[in-house]
């Protein structure tokens, strides 16, 4: 079933997608590859589910406002501190995978349940040619394309969005012009957390969360982002639409358990050919 | 006899162990142009950035303004009226030239910053013309430009500008520092210029020249004798 097979790989590209955008908004910025920001956004995950019986809305901006707040004072009192003092790549990635298991240990030790289902209220169904897909799950595509255009216009449009332009492009010359730099990272790096946080919550409410998820989403978004070309933001989003339907029709074709095996192949082919991702990098400077 | 609105003393700054300025003292009077001139590695830039504060000292005074700003951060400095362009990455390359200049008037209020960007604009006619095009495609004498049209765009008190002539043909350069001095004349705006083309002669009120980290003179230009100075302290030949 062809139709199906693309629908369903859209909709995993999608949800994908806003990992993916959380990574390469806060690697495009910052220039800091944060490998935590997966496992925080499920803890938000799972902070929801734990308020959702009280109230669904207050229940998911409790999650997202708890990622944004995390991922900003991260960024403040640590990663910015770290590279300010020349910390590389090395350093970040342990800095920022111990992160990712403090975050992993606190939701063990917080949450009665290692495994979890959201259950948010469906749509209903939609016919698109035949196939019937679940209206949810066509909110959750959109909602992901929407939140892309909304970047990518703030970063035309607004003051604050050029100024992220301007420091990811040029560091030195944002502080001299008067950018508040480390403002402009903290707020990315909150934001990143935040879509890492919705895509955990779509996530949770189609398949299931548990503890390892939030590895697999930040290693798979992070996977994504360097394939679309890490830090540029229509590119990640491109590649997330091409891995979620390779990952539907290998799962269609030749059985779930080929699924990554197909897929992580298919990254490394991309990346011998076009080292620098799809669309290329924008932070190659 | 004018207070000078930036004054240096005993600047000491390091990389590593290497002593890049060895106690400078150094001062730039209300709207004037000063040039730094001296051979590669005299400390130019070292001095410049330790002004701008994206460098960091090891011991000495900046006062700008009446302020003790040498443990600022540039940001602060900035405020105060401080604006260093770079010699090299002083462009927002992947930026449209207008945008370029639209986030470098962040500081100023809204009525401020069109005008701003206009004077830009009829400084640098070819830069309006340009304005759509992204900032790593125009030429280097253009790219060079629009360094010096963000400087502008700041509207800062006093501009330091890194080796402005490198790179350029020599017809650009004169045609450049001569719009340096029209935006002195112009605006009020006081400029800094570390430079090793001859040209600066034409437009500096004093020059500063340095060699090894130590000032080796403070002169107005009009008592320097082009040849001396040539020989000492400029590489390239107009």
């Amino acid at each position: 079933m062809i139709l199906n097979g693309i629908i369903t790989g859209l909709i995993m590209g999608g949800i994908l997608s806003l990992p993916v955008l959380g990574v390469a908004v806060i690697y495009g910025i910052t220039g800091i590859p944060n490998f935590a920001i997966g496992v925080i956004g499920v803890f938000g995950g799972f902070l929801t589910w734990y308020f959702l019986s009280f109230n669904m809305g207050i229940a998911i901006l409790v999650g997202v406002v708890f990622c944004f707040a995390i991922g900003y004072i991260m960024q403040r009192i640590l990663l910015t501190p770290i590279s300010e003092k020349g910390g590389d790549s090395t350093l970040f990635f342990i800095v920022t995978v111990s992160l990712g298991f403090v975050f992993e240990g606190l939701t063990r030790a917080i949450f009665p349940r290692p495994s979890i289902s959201l259950a948010l209220p469906r749509i209903g169904t939609i016919n698109i040619a035949g196939v019937t897909v679940e209206g949810f799950k066509i909110f959750a595509l959109l909602f992901a394309l929407g939140t892309l255009v909304i970047i990518r216009l703030s970063e035309e449009h607004t003051e604050i969005g050029k100024s992220w332009q301007a420091t990811s492009q040029n560091l030195k010359l944002a502080k001299l012009i008067g950018i508040k730099t480390n403002r402009v990272f903290s707020i990315a790096s909150g934001i990143g957390c935040a879509l890492a946080c919705v895509g955990a919550i779509f996530w949770g409410s189609l398949y299931n969360l548990n503890l390892m998820t939030g590895w697999d989403l930040g290693f798979l978004g992070f996977i994504i982002a360097v394939v679309g070309g890490i830090g540029n933001i229509w590119g990640g989003i491109i590649s997330a639409l091409i891995m979620g339907m390779v990952m539907s029709f290998s799962g269609y074709l030749l059985g779930g358990m080929w699924q990554s095996v197909i897929l992580y192949f298919i990254v490394i082919l991309v990346l011998i050919v076009a080292p620098k991702g799809i669309l290329g990098s924008e932070r190659s400077l | 006899m004018r207070e000078p609105i930036l004054r240096v003393l005993g600047l000491t700054a390091c990389y590593g162990m290497i002593s890049a300025l060895k106690g400078i003292d150094f001062y730039v009077n209300d709207n004037e142009i000063v040039g730094i001139v001296g051979p590669n590695g005299a400390g130019k830039t070292t001095l410049l950035e330790s002004i701008a504060g994206s460098m960091h000292i090891k011991e000495g005074q900046v006062n700008f303004l009446g302020h003790q700003i040498e443990r600022w951060p540039v940001l602060k400095r900035r405020q105060l009226g401080l604006m260093l362009v770079p010699q090299e990455g002083n462009i927002f390359p992947l930026m449209s030239v207008k945008k370029n200049l639209e986030v470098s008037v962040i500081l100023s209020n809204r009525a401020k910053k069109e005008e701003l960007i206009d004077r830009v604009y009829k400084l640098f006619p070819v830069l309006r013309e340009k304005r759509r095009q992204i900032a790593n495609t125009l030429s280097g004498g253009q790219q060079k430009m629009l360094a010096v049209g963000i400087g502008i765009a700041s509207n800062a008190k006093i501009m330091l500008i890194d080796e402005p002539s490198i790179g350029l043909a020599p017809k650009l350069v004169t045609k450049l520092f001569e719009t340096l001095k029209k935006i002195k004349e112009d605006t009020g705006t006081t400029i800094v210029l570390s430079e090793q083309n001859i040209k600066v002669l034409n437009i500096a009120d004093r020059l500063f020249g340095l060699e090894a980290g130590e000032i080796r003179f403070d002169e107005k230009t009009e008592n320097l004798s082009r040849d001396v100075v040539k020989d000492l302290y400029l590489g390239s030949i107009s």
